[in-house]
C-alpha cells in the first residue's frame, strides 16, 4: 500500500521468504532489521522484502518451531529480539533447499529450453 | 525437539504475559520489537545522509503501515483462538468507547431496539403461550388431526366418531398409526370414601401412547387386549399431576383409583412433562375406550356413528405429503357417506397440524396474537427506523473515521469485522434491555385468570426460545439497518472523504433515502396508534358499556349428575329439588340453571327458521345458545324486550318454545314480529315466543351474535350451572349452596363454585385491563420512539444544511423565511407518512374485522385523534431544530465550513 513497485526489483514468490530467512539465520543468531538487510544485501538488492512482511513470517516461523526467540543485546548495545535456527528449522531447511534447487531447475528448462539440454 | 519445545513454551509465556499486560495497558513485545525496527531503519538512513524527516518517513515506507504490520505479526505470533479473543476484545473495547463517546445516539439506538425487542419477545411468548409452543411429545411437527370438520360462526372444529374412527383406521395408509382420544370429566378420587375432585381425563385406544411416542415413567400403558372387551378391563393410567395430588406413593401401581364411582387399578403414570394430546386438553387421567361406555352409562359412545366425540390423532408417515393424506381422505370420505348416508353426507374429512387446529379452536387467542403481532411489529419497524435514521445521520462522521483508519492500513475484512462488532454490541445492549421490557408485560399477562376449574390456562414463560427470538430480532434488525450502511461507507472514497469531511454534498438518493425513512416511520407510528386507540376504544369501552347483564350478588356452582350415571328423569328430579330448596335458602333472592355463563360459553344449536332460504345443500345453521330454567332472566338481569321468558310450565310434555335475541330476530325476519314464528331447533319445530335483550355470550369484546335460548327441560340430560341471586355478600352464600347440594346428593360432583363478583372480573375486567395496558404500552412506546427517530432526523438535516441557511440568509432570506422553508421541507415526508398510515390502518382494521370478534370499528374519531396527534409532534420536531438553524449567524455558519 504504501511502498511503490520499482520495476528492476522482484517481488519474492509466496512461501520463499520463509526460506531465505532460514537461510540467513544459517550463519547465526540475528535480530528482525538485520535479517531484512541481510535478505535484501545477499541478492545485491535485486529481491525486494517488504520489510513489514518479515515479522509476521518471523513470529510464525517461531510458532512452528523452526525458529527460537531470545532477548539479547546487539553489537550497539541495544535490547533486541535475536532469532536462531533450532535443529528443526535446519532439517527445514534441507528439504526445503532441495526442493527448491528442482523447483528452479525445472522452470529454467521450460524458459531457457536451449541452456539447460547440454 | 528440546529447543523447539522450550521455545513453544518461552513463546506461550510470554503471550500469557502479553495477553495479560493487554489488560495493564503496557507497550506490548510486538510493539516494542516493530518500533525497534523503525529506530534502527532510522538510524541507518541517518548514516546514510538523510534529513530526521526524511529518514524517519523512509522507515515507515520500507516497513509498510505500521498499524496492519503489528496486527499481522500479533496474528502469525498467537495463530488460532487466542488472537481472535485477543481481536474481539479489542473490538468490543473499541465499540465501547465508541458508544461512550456518543452516549445520545447509543442511547436512543439502544432504547429503541429495547422496546422493540421487548414488545416482540412478549409478542412471542404470548403467542407462544396460546398457539404456537409444540406438544411435548418427540417430533410434534409428524402429528396431525383427521376427522369431520364442523363450523360454528367463526369457530370450527374437527371431530370423529369411533366407528368412523375405526374405518379411518382400515382404510387409511398415509399414517404411522392414528389413536382416538374422547374427552370424559368426572370426579376422581384415590378412594371410596375421599372426596372426589372434577377433574377431565381421557378415554384413549390402547395404542395412543405409541402413537404419542410417550410412556409411562411408573408401570406402563394399556396393552392391546385391554382396550378390545368393552368394560372388562378397568385400568387407568394417571398423569404426573394427579398422581401427585394422590400423595406421589411410588407403589402405587396395582392400587385403586375411582373415577366416576368405578374402581380402576393403576397401571402407569405419565412422565411431568407430558401435559395431554394437545393444547387445550390436559387430562387428569387415561381410561382405555373400552370403559369409556362404561363411566358414561352411555352405549351409544362406541355405537353411534353420529356420536361426534373423538379427537383423532395420528402421525403422518414419512414421505406423504397432507395433501396426499387429503386425498385418501377423500375417498374414504365418500366410501362412508355411500355406506352411511344417514349419519356421513356431507361429511367431509380433513386433516390439520396442530397449529392450525390452535388456530381454528381458539378465534379470540389467534386475534389477540394477531393484533399484538400487528402492533409488535410496528414497534419494531418504528424502532429499525429510528436506528437506521440515526446511523444515516452518523454515516459522514463513520465515514471520515473509516477512511482514516483504511488510510493507516486496516484491511477491509478487519474494518467489516469492527463494524459487525460495535453492531453486536448495539443489538445485545438493545436486546438485554428489552428482556425486563419483555418480562414486565408477560408479568401482565399473567394477570389474566381463567375462571375455569378444567379450563387449559396458557403457560406464559420468558423461556429459551423466547431469548432466542428476542436475540435474532435485535441482531437482524442492527445488521440490516446498521451494518449494511457501514459496509457501504468502507466503500468510501479516501480522497473524497478526506476532502469533503462532513459537507460532502448530501446527494439526491441519500435525500431520497432520508425522506422515505422519515415516511415509513410516520406511516407505521400512525397505525400504531391508530390500533392501539381502537383496541383501547373496544375495551374500555366494553368495561364502562352499560350493564349487559348482572355482574353482583351471584353465587354459581356447576353441577355434573353425568358424573352420577343418572338418568334423564333423575337429572331432572335432581334440578327440581335443587331450584326448590335454593329458592327456600335465607337469603337467596331468585336461583336459575344454564348450560351458559355470560360472557362464558355456549352449546351449539342447529336452527332453520321457517320459511328461510338457506344456498343450496344446506339445511341449517349452527348458532350460539343455552338451555335454561325460569327466572334465568330475571336472575341475569337480562331483559325480556318481548312476549314472555323461559317458565316453569315449559316441560316435555308442553309445546317447544325458544327465546331468541335481539340479532337473532333481527337476523332472520327483519322488521318483522318473530313471536309466534316457528323455527326448527335441533331438527324440532319450536315457537318463538320473546326477545330478549343482547348480552355478550362468548367474549367479552364479541360483537353482537345470534344466540337462542331453550328450555332445559325440554332437552335431555345436561350439566347445568346454578346461579343464586343473593340478597347479601354473595362469597357468603357460597358454602350454604355447597352444603346444600351435599346434603341432597354427597356424591353429586360441583366445581367452578364462585362467585359472579370474581368470574366477571376475571374474564373480564383484568382481561379488558391488561389488554388495555400492553396496547396502550406499545402505542406510547411507538409515539416515543416517532418522537425521537422524527426529531433526530430533522435535527440531522438541519444541521447538514447549516452552509445553504447561511448562504440563503446572507444573500437576504429573513429568519422567518428560514424557519419555513425548513418546516415545510421537514413537513412533505411526515404528510406523505400520514396518508400512507392511514391507508396501511384501513388495511389493518380490515384484517381485524374479518378476525377478530370486537364490536368496534376505527371510526372516523380514532383517526381524527390520531393524525392530527402525529402532526404536531411533527411539527414541534421540525420546529426546534429549524429555529436553531434561523438562529445560525450567517458569517460562523459560512466559515464554520
Amino acid at each position: 500500500m504504501s511502498t511503490e513497485p520499482n520495476s528492476d526489483r522482484v517481488e519474492l514468490l509466496q512461501g520463499t521468504l520463509d526460506m531465505l530467512i532460514l537461510r540467513t539465520l544459517l550463519f547465526g543468531p540475528a535480530h528482525g532489521h538485520a535479517i531484512a538487510h541481510a535478505i535484501e544485501q545477499g541478492s545485491a538488492d535485486v529481491l525486494q522484502v517488504e520489510h513489514g512482511s518479515l515479522y509476521p513470517a518471523l513470529h510464525r516461523l517461531v510458532r512452528q518451531g523452526l525458529l527460537a526467540a531470545k532477548d539479547g543485546i546487539s553489537e550497539n548495545n541495544r535490547k533486541a529480539k535475536f532469532y536462531r535456527l533450532t535443529p528443526k528449522g535446519c532439517k527445514h531447511l534441507l528439504n526445503e533447499s532441495s526442493k527448491w534447487d528442482r523447483l528452479t531447475e525445472a522452470i529454467g528448462r521450460i524458459m531457457r529450453p536451449s541452456e539447460s539440454g547440454s | 525437539m528440546g529447543p523447539a519445545d522450550g521455545g513453544d513454551r518461552t513463546h506461550h509465556a510470554a503471550f500469557g504475559k502479553r495477553f495479560m499486560s493487554r489488560f495493564k495497558r503496557d507497550p506490548d513485545p510486538v510493539s516494542a520489537e516493530i518500533q525497534d525496527y523503525l529506530e534502527r531503519e532510522t538510524a541507518r538512513n541517518l548514516e546514510a545522509g538523510m534529513s530526521p524527516e526524511e529518514a524517519a518517513f523512509a522507515a515507515r515506507r520500507k516497513l509498510g503501515p505500521v498499524a496492519r504490520v503489528t496486527e499481522e505479526t500479533r496474528e502469525a505470533a498467537a495463530g488460532g483462538i487466542l488472537t481472535w479473543i485477543e481481536m474481539l476484545w479489542r473490538d468490543l473495547r473499541h465499540g465501547v468507547r465508541m458508544f461512550a463517546k456518543n452516549p445520545a445516539f447509543t442511547l436512543t439506538c439502544v432504547v429503541s431496539l429495547a422496546f422493540g425487542t421487548g414488545a416482540n419477545v412478549a409478542m412471542f411468548s404470548g403467542a407462544d403461550a396460546m398457539l404456537l409452543r409444540p406438544l411435548p411429545v418427540p417430533r410434534p411437527g409428524e402429528i396431525v388431526r383427521v376427522g369431520s370438520a364442523f363450523t360454528l360462526g367463526d369457530f370450527s372444529f374437527i371431530r370423529t366418531s369411533y366407528l368412523n374412527y375405526l374405518d379411518i383406521l382400515q382404510q387409511s395408509h398415509s399414517f404411522n398409526g392414528l389413536t382416538a382420544i374422547a374427552t370424559v370429566t368426572y370426579g376422581i378420587a384415590a378412594e371410596e370414601h375421599s372426596t372426589a375432585q372434577v377433574k377431565s381425563g381421557a378415554a384413549v385406544t390402547a395404542n395412543f401412547f405409541d402413537v404419542m411416542g410417550v410412556h409411562p415413567v411408573l408401570g406402563r400403558g394399556f396393552r392391546p387386549e385391554e382396550d378390545q372387551v368393552r368394560g372388562r378391563d378397568a385400568v387407568i393410567v394417571l398423569s404426573y399431576a394427579t398422581w401427585q395430588g394422590m400423595g406421589a406413593d411410588p407403589k402405587i401401581l396395582g392400587r385403586v383409583a375411582r373415577v366416576g364411582g368405578i374402581d380402576f387399578t393403576v397401571v402407569g403414570v405419565m412422565p411431568e412433562s407430558f401435559s395431554g394430546p394437545d393444547r387445550d386438553a390436559k387430562p387428569a387421567f387415561y381410561i382405555p375406550t373400552m370403559m369409556w361406555p362404561v363411566i358414561t352409562g352411555d352405549p351409544g359412545t362406541l355405537d353411534d356413528r353420529a356420536y361426534w366425540a373423538m379427537d383423532v390423532k395420528g402421525r403422518l408417515r414419512q414421505a406423504i405429503t397432507e395433501r396426499q393424506a387429503q386425498a385418501e381422505l377423500d375417498t374414504i370420505a365418500a366410501n362412508l357417506e355411500r355406506a352411511h348416508r344417514d349419519t356421513n353426507r356431507n361429511q367431509r374429512l380433513t386433516i390439520a397440524t396442530e397449529l392450525e387446529m390452535n388456530i381454528r379452536q381458539n378465534r379470540v387467542y389467534t386475534a389477540l396474537v394477531a393484533i399484538l403481532t400487528l402492533l409488535s411489529m410496528a414497534v419494531l419497524i418504528v424502532a429499525c427506523a429510528n436506528v437506521a435514521g440515526l446511523l444515516t445521520s452518523r454515516a459522514p462522521l463513520r465515514s471520515r473515521e473509516i477512511a482514516l483508519r483504511l488510510a493507516i492500513g486496516a484491511g477491509r475484512a478487519r474494518l467489516i469485522r469492527q463494524l459487525l462488532t460495535e453492531s453486536s454490541l448495539m443489538a445485545l445492549a438493545g436486546g438485554v434491555l428489552g428482556l425486563p421490557l419483555a418480562y414486565i408485560s408477560i408479568q401482565l399477562l399473567r394477570q389474566i385468570q381463567f375462571p375455569n376449574d378444567l379450563a387449559f390456562v396458557p403457560r406464559l414463560e420468558l423461556d429459551q426460545r423466547a431469548l432466542l427470538f428476542s436475540m435474532v430480532i435485535a441482531m437482524g434488525s442492527v445488521i440490516l439497518f446498521g451494518l449494511i450502511p457501514a459496509i457501504q461507507t468502507t466503500r468510501t472514497n479516501l480522497a473524497t472523504a478526506f476532502k469533503s469531511g462532513s459537507s460532502a454534498e448530501p446527494g439526491r438518493r441519500r435525500f431520497w433515502g432520508r425522506n422515505l425513512l422519515l415516511a415509513v416511520q410516520v406511516a407505521f407510528s400512525l397505525v400504531l396508534l391508530t390500533l392501539s386507540v381502537f383496541t383501547y376504544r373496544a375495551f374500555a369501552g366494553e368495561l364502562s358499556d352499560a350493564v349487559l347483564f348482572r355482574r353482583d350478588h351471584i353465587a354459581m356452582m356447576t353441577l355434573r349428575p353425568r358424573g352420577l350415571r343418572y338418568t334423564d328423569d333423575q337429572a331432572k328430579q335432581f334440578y327440581q329439588m335443587l331450584l326448590d330448596r335454593v329458592r327456600a335458602l335465607p337469603g337467596v333472592t331468585s336461583a336459575a340453571l344454564s348450560t351458559a355463563k355470560p360472557a362464558g360459553g355456549m352449546d351449539p344449536i342447529a336452527i332453520a327458521p321457517e320459511g328461510f332460504h338457506f344456498p343450496p345443500g344446506q339445511t341449517s345453521v349452527i348458532a350460539a345458545g343455552s338451555r335454561i330454567s325460569e327466572s334465568y332472566f330475571e336472575t341475569l338481569g337480562i331483559r325480556i324486550l318481548r312476549g314472555r321468558g323461559i317458565a316453569a310450565t315449559d316441560t316435555s310434555s308442553s309445546p317447544l318454545v325458544t327465546v331468541v335475541n335481539e340479532t337473532l330476530a333481527e337476523h332472520y325476519w327483519p322488521n318483522q314480529d318473530p313471536i309466534g314464528r316457528r323455527i326448527l331447533v335441533d331438527g324440532r319445530w319450536t315457537e318463538i315466543v320473546g326477545i330478549a335483550r343482547n348480552s355478550r355470550y362468548l367474549f367479552p369484546t364479541e360483537p353482537p351474535t345470534d344466540f337462542l335460548y331453550v328450555p332445559y327441560r325440554q332437552v335431555p340430560l345436561l350439566d347445568l350451572t346454578l346461579f343464586a341471586g343473593t340478597a347479601g355478600d354473595s362469597a357468603g352464600m357460597i358454602e350454604p349452596l355447597r352444603k346444600l347440594v351435599a346434603d341432597i346428593n354427597a356424591n353429586m360432583p360441583v366445581y367452578n363454585i364462585q362467585t359472579m363478583e370474581y368470574y366477571y372480573s376475571a374474564r373480564v375486567t383484568i382481561i379488558g385491563h391488561v389488554i388495555t395496558e400492553i396496547i396502550g404500552a406499545m402505542g406510547l412506546m411507538g409515539l416515543t420512539l416517532a418522537m425521537i427517530g422524527l426529531y433526530a432526523l430533522m435535527s440531522y438535516s438541519v444541521s447538514r444544511r447549516t452552509r445553504e441557511i447561511g448562504v440563503r440568509m446572507a444573500v437576504g432570506a429573513d429568519r422567518t423565511n428560514v424557519m419555513t422553508m425548513i418546516v415545510r421541507q421537514g413537513l412533505i415526508p411526515v404528510l406523505a407518512g400520514i396518508a400512507i398510515g392511514l391507508l396501511l390502518s384501513a388495511g389493518a382494521a380490515q384484517l381485524l374485522r374479518t378476525s377478530f370478534p370486537l364490536g368496534y370499528d376505527i371510526g372516523p374519531a380514532t383517526y381524527g385523534t390520531v393524525a392530527p396527534l402525529l402532526l404536531f409532534i411533527a411539527l414541534a420536531a421540525a420546529y426546534f431544530p429549524a429555529r436553531r438553524a434561523a438562529l445560525v449567524d450567517p458569517m460562523t455558519a459560512l466559515r464554520d465550513e
